[in-house]
């Protein structure tokens, strides 16, 4: 099925099968920074942009994403340096296989609006509900979403 | 670039999308996360995928103009229901459980009609709909039909949705003097579904005497579980002293009418117990202040 | 990169390749004309393989081929018993188990393949309880277990043990015991769950031109896999070279063969480079995951609150294999150590590993520790109860002292774990409270745990550029723990340069002598003193080329106390437990690495959280039923509760770095911490994990509808 849609900020024209997953066709691609985790949409390691939303790469049909804006962390890298850079400054990671996946999370908290609520930390952490790190325990992936919130 | 394994579909007009659908052999999807699910587990091979969350009127909130109802086209989000301003105040127990179901991502892409077509017992907003009074509007080859959201769900991941039929959208009643809650419980993580969820919504007069109750319950049964409360509340008023036995009534029959199984949210027995206490707790908080 | 400060150490030099998803794991890499390996799995645990059918399977276009057991070399793998065949020869022993394995040009085909084989299997008796295991008239998880290599077992044992470790003098403890003022004794239960690393078990077998085979895959220990899949597959050395490449998360996980054998034996015969990479599902239903255990404990003291006696005996259900644990006793060495950290006149200890037919067990994080732990620290509260006595004052009276034997004869020069408890008792007074909800009971309970620390082995080789900077080349991979960042301040500190001067590089198995591999708590310490020699040889050379250590130094070994206290709220109408906090004070010597140090503490804290409240694997009949990780609950960060760490520091460690371990301290002690809290709180005692809604309204019903005492 042809499908027209932009990836990082660049147009791309596909012919794919329209129930090929997102996930696959982008790890085709070469961009490898979005996971297969789970599998199942639970765990976040795939999270990825779509429309500026948070969605699963595993769990999202190619047909569906016919005139969709894509951003994946390997966007994002481009786009978002204090994203980045807050990552980084607050060690937010360990083995950092779910690292993409709360950096498109913050992303997409910043979109949305996150942050803004009386009490941030409990707002960030239900945020997060749906991105799992089995290392950290947490506390440094909560201090860089506040940070990059902040700024 | 490979062979499709499926012909996929997006209309843009609701009489396009029934054209599309009329072979009944069509599977739709909105999200397209349950599809996707089923079809990596190997459980369906559809033939035909009927994406209709492009359909501009399945996409519309819409508020009558004497805001005695809000319509919700079948292709709203979940994301979009927890944000949208006038329905946190109008609705904050559908808000509330729009913007809890599962995570971010979920919330994203899953819809008001998708939630409803699954007929998952598990899910919180089906209940969430029936208290609060919904119908349910269809599409067919036949024309339009309206159904009350509780008789819906037929069984164990099956709807009375005809295989040719699309479900629309949602009519959710706005009468003065409702108050509704929902309450999930989840004891493990809180990103779980709930070992039992109830949707509760009371409605009073003037005079603070209840009208009309109304409870539906997750997790229970192989369906969303209605409750008969407004039998046991109806002409209550609601500051009653005896209140608190009233309710437990209601949650006593709740427990009774339940079917729950043993799975790893609980067993029968707990999730019976809890019936009660969470029933309860959900009408409390309708006739509380 | 940040700058290294004296300070703040430079922060992890692979931070930002993470945060932008350019590292790369095992299923990264390209693998571009590989064959793709999809399993073929029994679905029950027991039977005779009676027929396979791969037809329709070979139909499928890009099939390469369908391969049964004597398609494959007939051989035994494992860490220490190989046991465990490449594929199910005749017989399966779980569910999970290999029966068939599909090779394709795509992982699609070869999937869609894989559900095609359609496998006949003649259910035999099985076995799923390692009690039950042990009766009489058990059915045979094995027909003669003892002839496998590496085992531990003799034909006068029972045929289904895969270990037994016994030490102390149960006829003394018995007697103590019967004599002792106070006694209680209890049986407590842990089920299995999985080590929870992210990222599912990969290999990548690459055929190199000389005949040998590159392997690249989620192994935390290189040369320990070489070795393992070169003895298995009767390779000779140069055979078999294992690349470095980061995990996505181990915690004990990583470190068997897993399908690394089948792969090499695959890319051997097809001279293609071979690619398994395990959906999740796979890999939380049929790769090593932590023994379920059930654990009883005797434990007496006299009226002044001074412990008399303890009987320690622990069964673990080992799964069908053996091959998944690495140690020369086949048992856990949590469970072998039970009895370290107090003072205990008379004991006795027994760990008993037992075949069943489940998926075969191996290690997670303190292997054995979280059974034992649980069982011994929950015993302590049941016993202060009993003897009326606080259960902190209870610990603090009979806790190791400096200079104290422990009850397996070795004396320490340093034992903190009063002082530990004390910090952690003094940070609960000051911490500020955390709202309890409306209606419900509060709580708080402590438990301690302890473990020693040694050096291990290593080797490291240091090249030096002309710019004065320095590359450090390691045998190990970055696991996660941020073990790289470690060798590099410990490095840049020893040569006195900035740790922006230094960089580390893991390299292949054939380019440094060897590593045991990462875990055990071994990795800073062991890396600590190979550095120091590593500096000493630098400091001695012509400081013109590479300069190569392998350590053998040894130390006396240290002891780490981590003492925890869980503040609860529980809901008495639905038993529902929220931990408020949890407060983990650690005994440590000198921090390499405060951040990363931090991060190992924390993670460790939210890892036990989970065993304490809701991880299972929900093995029944020999089926996992939490098949993903929507049913094996792992907490997420709203689940969390809030966590305050309190270090107590100027600790003993070794070498001239002074250090310590803390990756296998804050996980082992929280479930009993959770479990004694809850005691506390409502009065009921919950002796099987994890620590359920369900199981506390249970317990309170029964005491007060048989108003049971507590």
């Amino acid at each position: 099925m042809r499908l027209e849609l932009t990836l990082n900020g660049s147009p791309v024209d596909l012919d794919e099968d329209p129930t090929a997953t997102l996930l696959d066709w982008l790890r085709s691609l070469g961009l490898t920074g979005t996971k297969e985790g789970c599998g199942i949409g639970v765990c976040g390691a795939c999270t990825v942009l779509g429309d500026g939303r948070p969605i699963s790469a595993c769990l999202t049909l190619i047909g569906t994403l016919d005139g969709v804006s894509v951003l994946t962390v390997e966007g994002v890298a481009q786009s978002e340096p204090t994203l980045v850079e807050a990552f980084v400054d607050c060690e937010a990671m360990q083995c950092g296989i779910c690292t993409p996946g709360h950096v498109m999370a913050a992303a997409a908290a910043k979109l949305a609006g996150i942050g803004a609520s009386a009490d941030v930390d409990s707002e960030i952490r239900y945020w997060l509900e749906g991105n799992l790190c089995r290392c950290t325990g947490y506390e440094t992936i909560v201090a860089a979403l506040r940070s990059y919130l902040e700024r | 670039m490979s062979a499709d394994r499926a012909v996929f579909v997006s209309p843009t007009s609701l009489s396009g999308a029934l054209e599309e659908m009329a072979s009944g052999q069509a599977t739709v999807l909105a999200g397209g996360t349950s599809v996707a699910l089923l079809i990596g587990q190997r459980l369906i091979e559809p033939s035909k995928l009927v994406h209709v969350a492009r359909i501009p009127e399945l996409r519309a909130v819409h508020f009558d103009a004497s805001r005695s109802a809000v319509r919700l086209g079948a292709a709203v989000t979940l994301a979009e229901i927890a944000r949208n301003v006038e329905l946190v105040a109008a609705l904050p127990s559908l808000a509330y459980a729009a913007g809890v179901v599962g995570n971010p991502r979920v919330r994203s892409v899953a819809t008001v009609g998708g939630a409803l077509a699954h007929g998952d017992p598990r899910q919180d907003l089906p209940p969430v709909l029936i208290s609060l009074g919904t119908s349910v509007w269809l599409s067919g080859p036949g024309g339009e039909r309206s159904i009350p959201a509780a008789t819906l769900a037929t069984g164990f991941m099956e709807t009375c949705v005809a295989p040719d039929e699309l479900i629309t959208g949602v009519v959710i009643p706005l009468p003065p003097g409702q108050r509704a809650h929902y309450s999930r419980f989840t004891p493990q993580s809180v990103a779980d579904y709930p070992t039992v969820g109830v949707a509760a919504s009371v409605r009073c007069d003037s005079n603070g005497t209840i009208t009309d109750a109304k409870v539906a319950l997750a997790g229970v049964a192989s369906t969303a579980l209605t409750v008969d409360a407004a039998g046991l509340l109806a002409g209550v008023p609601a500051g009653d002293a005896d209140i608190a036995a009233r309710l437990s009534e209601v949650a006593r029959q709740a427990a009774a009418d339940a079917e729950p199984i043993d799975d790893r949210l609980g067993s029968a027995s707990y999730k019976r117990a809890m019936i009660a206490v969470w029933t309860r707790r959900a009408l409390l908080a309708c006739v509380a202040g | 990169m940040s700058q290294a400060t004296a300070e703040r150490p430079a922060s992890r030099g692979d931070a930002r390749a993470k945060a932008t998803g350019a590292t790369l794991y095992t299923a990264d890499f390209d693998h571009s004309g590989a064959l793709h390996v999809a399993v073929v799995r029994s679905d029950v645990p027991s039977g005779k393989i009676a027929s396979v059918d791969r037809s329709a399977a070979e139909a499928v276009p890009g099939v390469v081929g369908v391969l049964l057991a004597d398609d494959l070399p007939g051989v035994l793998c494992g860490r220490r018993v190989r046991d465990m065949p490449l594929i199910a020869r005749g017989v399966v022993r779980y569910a999970g188990e290999r029966v068939a394995v599909v090779v394709a040009d795509t992982r699609a085909a070869a999937e869609t393949a894989a559900s095609l084989v359609e496998v006949d299997i003649t259910e035999l008796p099985a076995v799923f309880d390692p009690v039950d295991a042990l009766d009489e008239a058990a059915p045979r998880v094995h027909e003669a277990p003892w002839s496998y290599p590496g085992a531990v077992v003799t034909e006068v044992m029972h045929p289904n043990l895969q270990s037994l470790v016994e030490a102390g003098d149960p006829d003394a403890t018995a007697k103590r015991l019967a004599e002792s003022a106070f006694s209680v004794e209890a049986t407590y239960t842990i089920p299995s769950t999985k080590q929870g690393y992210l990222e599912p078990q990969a290999w990548l077998a690459v055929p190199q031109s000389d005949g040998s085979i590159r392997l690249r895959g989620t192994t935390k220990s290189p040369y320990r896999l070489r070795e393992q899949v070169s003895t298995c597959l009767g390779l000779s050395p140069g055979e078999l070279e294992v690349e470095p490449t980061p995990l996505g998360g181990d915690f004990g996980g990583k470190g068997a063969p897993g399908d690394a054998p089948l792969c090499v034996a695959l890319a051997r015969r097809f001279r293609r480079p071979v690619r398994l990479v395990l959906r999740s599902a796979e890999d939380l239903t049929a790769t090593d995951a932590r023994h379920p255990a059930r654990v009883t404990v005797r434990i007496g003291c006299d009226p002044d609150g001074r412990l008399t006696a303890m009987s320690f005996d622990a069964v673990f259900a080992g799964g069908a294999y053996a091959s998944h644990k690495p140690g020369v006793t086949v048992n856990l060495h949590g469970a072998v150590e039970a009895a370290l950290g107090y003072k205990l006149p008379a004991w006795s200890t027994r760990s008993r590993v037992v075949y069943t037919n489940t998926v075969p067990k191996g290690h997670m994080r303190a292997p054995g520790a979280t059974a034992s732990v649980f069982a011994v620290e929950s015993a302590l509260d049941e016993l202060a109860a009993r003897a009326g006595i606080d259960p902190a004052a209870l610990r603090a009276a009979n806790l190791l002292g400096d200079g104290d034997r422990d009850a397996y004869g070795h004396s320490w020069e340093q034992a903190r774990g009063a002082q530990t408890l004390e910090a952690a008792l003094a940070a609960l007074v000051t911490s500020a409270s955390v709202p309890v909800p409306a209606g419900w009971s509060s709580g708080t309970g402590i438990a301690v745990y302890c473990r020693p620390t040694s050096a291990a082995s290593t080797s490291l080789r240091l090249i030096p550029a002309s710019d004065g900077s320095f590359v450090v080349e390691v045998p190990i991979p970055e696991t996660g723990t941020g073990n790289h960042m470690v060798v590099r301040e410990l490095l840049a500190r020893a040569l006195g340069v900035s740790a922006d001067l230094v960089e580390v590089r893991q390299v292949a198995t054939s380019q440094l002598p060897g590593d045991p591999g990462v875990g055990g708590s071994r990795v800073t310490v062991g890396m600590a003193v190979a550095v120091e020699e590593l500096a000493r040889r630098w400091a001695a050379s012509e400081h013109d080329g590479a300069v190569e250590v392998e350590s053998k130094a040894s130390y006396p070994p240290v002891l780490s106390y981590a003492a925890q206290i869980a503040r609860v709220a529980v809901d008495p109408d639905t038993g529902q437990v929220k931990v408020l906090e949890l407060l983990s004070a650690v005994d440590v010597a000198r921090v390499v690495n405060p951040v990363a140090h931090q991060l190992q503490i924390d993670g460790g804290a939210v890892m036990g959280f989970g065993s304490a409240v809701m991880e299972d694997s929900l093995e029944q009949d020999g089926l996992v039923w939490a098949a993903n990780l929507g049913e094996l609950k792992l907490p997420c960060a709203a689940d969390v509760p809030r966590l305050t760490t309190i270090l107590l520091e100027g600790g003993l460690g070794i070498g001239d770095a002074n250090v310590k371990s803390v990756g296998e301290l804050t996980n082992v002690a929280v479930p009993a911490a959770v479990a004694n809290a809850v005691a506390n709180a409502v009065g009921v005692r919950v002796r099987d994990l994890p620590v359920s809604a369900e199981k506390v309204w249970h317990a309170l019903q029964a005491s007060e509808s048989g108003k049971v005492a507590r």
